[in-house]
């Protein structure tokens, strides 16, 4: 908190600081988009082409991510507790992702199949689990028991 | 904000704003409005944050139908909105530039530049949901039954209209969230203009004000640069 160990001099970033991010903004954009018309081969099992393609994709705009975070919204050069700041906000959203773990391991029952016709993917209220005795009417109901 | 008010004896480089009268000095002051600003945009990162989610999970289930119905956005008007969001937040930068540098007509400019490239960028979305309305993709009882709407490359692929439904669902209220705060945000650097255009000592003494709505800005930027590689580029299933 105190100011002893701070600059007394805010950091002006230069123009051509920022034009350059913006160029290499645009070029990352060109590149995933480039990426996007080109199949990537699978690297077995669950890595199938389909997942390289897309966390390439991902990856392209995580360094995106940054370069605006760092650059344009100047947190390279901010204090040590804005850093903190920033990074545990991020930290938090990459954790909200482990809620996913979850959902792979009752994945018959969660999200709730409402979509699909309710003879097959739910048991009314007040029928036994797995009845069959469903009024085929096409109304969803949520899965009890 | 209105309740802020100007000290006079305390000294300060002509650089910086005023020094407020709870803070030590002016770093304090500055790093306490920045990590108020992150702290909000943190919240925000965890708003947008559920609906990516959600998306995964959906996007995992439904792979084939997400990758089919994805394929009538049209990529060009998702790029060609890319490039005006990352010009609008150079341009924004530009504007935080020439407040530290007290250059005021720069910054009126380049605000306006910034608000006039936000514009842009709803006219063209107002023009890509104007499509999907005319196929009946908006989620609801009014969804598309027709999967010839789905039509790519002279062939109607094999769709789950329910799934369809769900990444449609996705799609308007994602975008249309962030289209909320490109709105809110053109408010925001309008008042902000204005304050620079009437000369208020409260942003052309100090130049955090204006960076804090650049903040917000790159923010809302942030946000798009996720969403049209997850949009509008989901990889070919293979």
């Amino acid at each position: 908190m105190s100011a002893d160990t701070q600059s007394h001099e805010h950091h002006i970033v230069p123009v051509r600081t920022y034009f350059a991010t913006l160029i290499a903004l645009m070029v990352l954009m060109g590149l995933t988009v480039g990426v996007y018309f080109i199949d990537l081969p699978g690297l077995g099992g669950f890595l199938t082409g389909t997942v390289v393609n897309q966390t390439v994709a991902l990856i392209i705009a995580i360094i995106k991510a940054l370069l605006v975070i760092m650059i344009f919204m100047g947190v390279k050069w901010s204090t040590p507790l804005t850093k903190l700041w920033v990074a545990a906000g991020f930290v938090t959203f990459s954790l909200m992702f482990f809620i996913l773990v979850d959902y792979g391991t009752r994945r018959e029952y969660e999200p709730v199949p409402a979509w699909d016709k309710a003879g097959e993917s739910a048991t009314p209220r007040g029928f036994p689990p797995g009845s069959q005795s469903v009024p085929s009417n096409n109304i969803n109901l949520r899965p009890r028991g | 904000m209105a309740a802020i008010t100007h000290t006079s004896d305390h000294s300060h480089d002509d650089h910086h704003g005023p020094l407020h009268h709870q803070f030590e000095s002016i770093e304090q002051q500055n790093e306490s409005y920045i990590v108020g600003m992150w702290t909000f945009l943190v919240t925000e990162v965890m708003f947008f944050g559920a609906l990516f989610l959600t998306y995964t999970l959906y996007r995992a289930m439904y792979q084939h139908d997400f990758f089919v119905a994805h394929e009538h956005l049209s990529i060009p008007m998702g790029a060609f909105n890319t490039i005006v969001l990352l010009i609008s937040s150079f341009t924004m930068v530009l504007a935080v530039h020439f407040a530290q540098l007290k250059r005021a007509r720069a910054v009126i400019a380049n605000l306006w530049l910034t608000i006039a490239l936000a514009g842009v960028f709803l006219v063209v979305k107002y023009f890509e949901y104007t499509s999907k309305f005319a196929d009946n993709l908006y989620p609801g009882p009014s969804f598309t039954a027709n999967k010839a709407v789905f039509e790519h490359n002279g062939h109607v692929p094999e769709i789950d209209l329910n799934h369809a439904q769900i990444f449609y669902g996705l799609y308007f209220g994602m975008t249309g969230l962030h289209a909320v705060h490109i709105i809110v945000g053109i408010l925001v650097l309008a008042a902000l203009a204005r304050m620079w255009m009437k000369g208020n000592r409260l942003v052309t003494e100090d130049f955090v004000p204006t960076e804090l709505v650049g903040l917000y800005w790159h923010f809302v930027d942030l946000v798009w640069i996720f969403l049209f590689p997850l949009m509008y580029l989901m990889p070919k299933p293979h």
